[in-house]
């Protein structure tokens, strides 16, 4: 039977358990995968062509349970809700199989169409366990394919069952409980009105009420019924009273216990050789000791690479735009098309030869520490230190993707449990290097005074983050709920994925950004040409020549920066009048620390500033953009005096 | 015991989840649920989180001790 629409299929699995990647090698390079929990919470939609029909996939948030605890998971939920897909494609990691179970038998309760890939069997093989794949099949009813998705194996065999059951499937039939749980299920089920309008199946709905009544999604499950209300706390005070543990208990105990019972029907777990190498890196890797060590040489190495590769790269790359500068200037005189070409030149060429040759292999050097799996095990290691600013290991992810880009860095907050780790962590965020700031202080302090001043404004910006920390969350009273962070199985990173996300980081960086930075060059020219560019510098020199000690033609950079950080570096070169190699020709090194210092801090760039009043609300937003003026004036200021 | 005061790399029943309601759910939620066998493999220093692993479905996680402290477990024998 084919429908007349274009049929939804919806990927629902754990965190890890190599969904996106799936996801990917279908839909093509649009969504972006990380080996940390929680880091694709954005959903992805596309529109994809397999075998001449249409279909729309949508990656889902991982998500460990159908009883949500973060807003991530929360987005998982509402989706499944909502829209009523053809068809699920439950993702299960085949590694931590009897937990990814649990996960599986909550959608089969949902009573849509599946398909379960069985991912990551090469994973689940080396730690001794092999699975059954056509057992699981037929116990619970639901077609299984074993796949590797990391390297596109069982991918066809998956397409081809999908569109099984999207022609002929039957929804999977759901799991039974104890007699007396289904009794009181029965009872809510009888309660639920007939024509409830978000009801993917009255069994579902019920079951969840058990287990979610009160927990804030009484909107979409019609806990407002007062009628349902009564029969969920009747039920729910009957299965506690009957087996001494709170209902929501009961229901995943039950769940645990099928889960538990059919991977050992399916699963052959070989004891003795389980893991032994992984097991020895994390030892060493989260050792007591060592363990610091190597998070102190990855973060060294990270820095002293990108800057290793980079300086030589700008060096290279804009002198071809030096000499044709010259070369414009001989031609062009003093007109307006001359000031209009040297703001091409110097947008186009700072967006080539000083943001790319940092902006690439920080890029490069994020995605690998990403998909590895090592961002969770800084988190194990830094979680005490993070309890001293009043947050926990958790937050040690969205902080390290802020050094790529601060705003997907916002949007990983979601991963957090509580609001106030969520709103902590996103205010702190805009403090943390960027990679736009990453390109001003290589290309700046490293450059001009030295890789070690350049560690040493690291050192800085790190203590200025733990003493921001330290002092917002004297003003949050209400306690963090703690750790619990799942540590994923270390992944080597595929080249592949790594290009490929990169890849699409330049793209948006192309698209985005770089238009942007010519578009602030040519304005400048413009500025320059017409002299208002003076009026504003007259306007901000109190602050940029008496308060910073900079000179007077820097102040119209500055206003720029909160457009893109990159820019502000473009243009003071263009401000100044110079090329990159000469500047220092009519700025002294002292001058250039107080510049780069200030323009780090002094606000959350546009894009971070919208995501971070999108995230948490506008009060929050100005907190962050005050809490950086104060924090960049200081710190300038303080610069100032020692140096 | 709570798994605070708990050996490590030696099998342990988990014999309650104590605590707020958040915790305990995020906790079954990961797997981690009563009569489970787990195993403690490490811990941080300077009162830093404790690296547990599910024996069952042989995945680990880092809790904080605060969080460790609802985790009451008791020695488990080794299954033949």
């Amino acid at each position: 039977m084919s429908r007349p629409e274009v049929p939804t299929v919806v990927f629902v699995g754990q965190p890890n358990g190599g969904k996106s990647t799936l996801f990917n090698s279908l839909a093509g390079p649009k969504a972006e995968t990380s080996n940390f929990p929680g880091t694709s919470v954005k959903h992805t939609h596309s529109r994809v062509v397999l075998d001449g029909r249409p279909l729309d996939i949508v990656d889902l948030p991982g998500t460990y349970s159908l009883c949500p605890a973060d807003p991530a998971e929360r987005v998982a939920l509402t989706h499944l809700f909502s829209e009523r897909p053809d068809l699920i494609v439950n993702v299960v990691d085949a590694s931590t199989f009897s937990r990814g179970l649990e996960l599986t038998l909550e959608l089969i309760e949902l009573g849509r169409p599946m398909v379960i890939a069985l991912n990551m069997i090469d994973v689940a093989e080396r730690r001794g366990v092999e699975i059954d794949a056509a057992e699981v099949e037929r116990l619970l009813g639901v077609p299984v394919v074993p796949t590797i998705a990391a390297y596109g194996r069982g991918v066809r065999e998956l397409v081809d069952r999908s569109f099984e059951v999207l022609d002929r499937g039957r929804p999977p039939r759901p799991p039974r409980y104890a007699a007396d749980v289904e009794d009181v299920i029965a009872g809510i089920e009888q309660a639920l009105p007939p024509t409830f309008p978000a009801a993917p199946n009255p069994r579902f709905v019920a079951v969840k009420l058990i287990e979610m009544a009160g927990q804030g999604c009484a909107s979409y499950l019609g806990e407002v019924e007062p009628e349902v209300q009564a029969a969920v706390e009747r039920g729910r005070e009957t299965l506690a009273r009957r087996r001494g543990a709170p209902a929501y208990e009961v229901i995943a105990a039950e769940r645990h216990h099928q889960a538990m019972k059919l991977a050992e029907e399916t699963g052959k777990v070989r004891h003795g050789r389980r893991l032994t190498r992984d097991k020895r890196i994390d030892a060493v890797l989260m050792h007591p000791f060592l363990g610091y060590v190597i998070l102190a040489a990855v973060f060294l190495a990270f820095f002293f690479v990108i800057f290793r590769i980079g300086s030589p790269l700008e060096t290279l790359l804009l002198k071809p735009f030096a000499a044709l500068r010259s070369g414009l200037a001989a031609r062009l005189g003093n007109g307006l098309a001359f000031y209009l070409a040297e703001g091409l030149v110097q947008g186009v060429g700072g967006g080539i030869g000083i943001v790319l040759p940092y902006f690439l292999p920080l890029l490069l050097l994020m995605a690998a520490l990403e998909d590895s799996g090592y961002l969770a095990r800084a988190g194990f290691l830094l979680d005490a230190f993070m309890h001293r600013i009043g947050l926990h290991g958790k937050s040690v992810s969205p902080f390290i993707l802020g050094f790529g880009c601060n705003v997907p860095a916002i949007v990983s907050t979601r991963g957090l449990e509580s609001r106030r780790d969520r709103v902590l962590t996103s205010i702190l965020i805009p403090f943390i290097p960027c990679s736009a700031r990453t390109t001003i202080v290589l290309a700046l302090i490293a450059f001009y005074l030295g890789p070690l001043w350049a560690a040493g404004f690291y050192a800085a910006n790190i203590l200025v983050v733990a003493l921001a920390g330290w002092a917002v969350s004297r003003f949050m009273t209400e306690p963090s709920p703690g750790l619990i962070l799942e540590i994923p199985s270390l992944k080597a990173p595929r080249p592949g994925a790594l290009l490929r996300k990169t890849g699409l980081q330049v793209l948006s960086f192309i698209r985005f950004a770089w238009p942007l930075l010519i578009g602030g060059s040519l304005v400048l020219s413009l500025l320059v040409y017409f002299r208002a560019d003076r009026w504003i510098n007259d306007l901000l020199a109190p602050l940029v020549v008496r308060g910073l000690g900079l000179p007077h033609e820097l102040g119209v950079t500055l206003v720029f920066g909160f457009l893109r950080k990159e820019l502000s570096l473009i243009m003071m070169l263009q401000a100044l009048g110079v090329d990159y190699t000469n500047l220092l020709s009519v700025v002294s090194r002292e001058q250039i620390v107080v510049f780069t210092v200030f323009i780090s801090f002094f606000i959350p760039c546009l894009s971070t500033f919208v995501m971070l009043w999108k995230e948490t609300g506008k009060k929050w937003a100005f907190v962050s953009a005050g809490l950086s003026i104060a924090v960049a004036l200081a710190l300038s200021w303080l610069v100032r005096l020692v140096l | 015991m709570t798994l605070l005061d708990a050996p490590a790399g030696e099998p342990l029943r988990i014999v309650d989840l104590c605590g707020g309601e958040a915790v305990r759910r995020r906790l079954l939620a990961l797997g981690f649920h009563r009569d489970d066998l787990i195993q403690l493999d490490g811990r941080a220093i300077l009162r830093g989180p404790l690296l547990v692993r599910n024996c069952a479905s042989d995945t680990t996680v880092a809790l904080g001790r605060g969080v460790a402290r609802q985790v009451v477990v008791e020695p488990a024998h080794e299954p033949a």
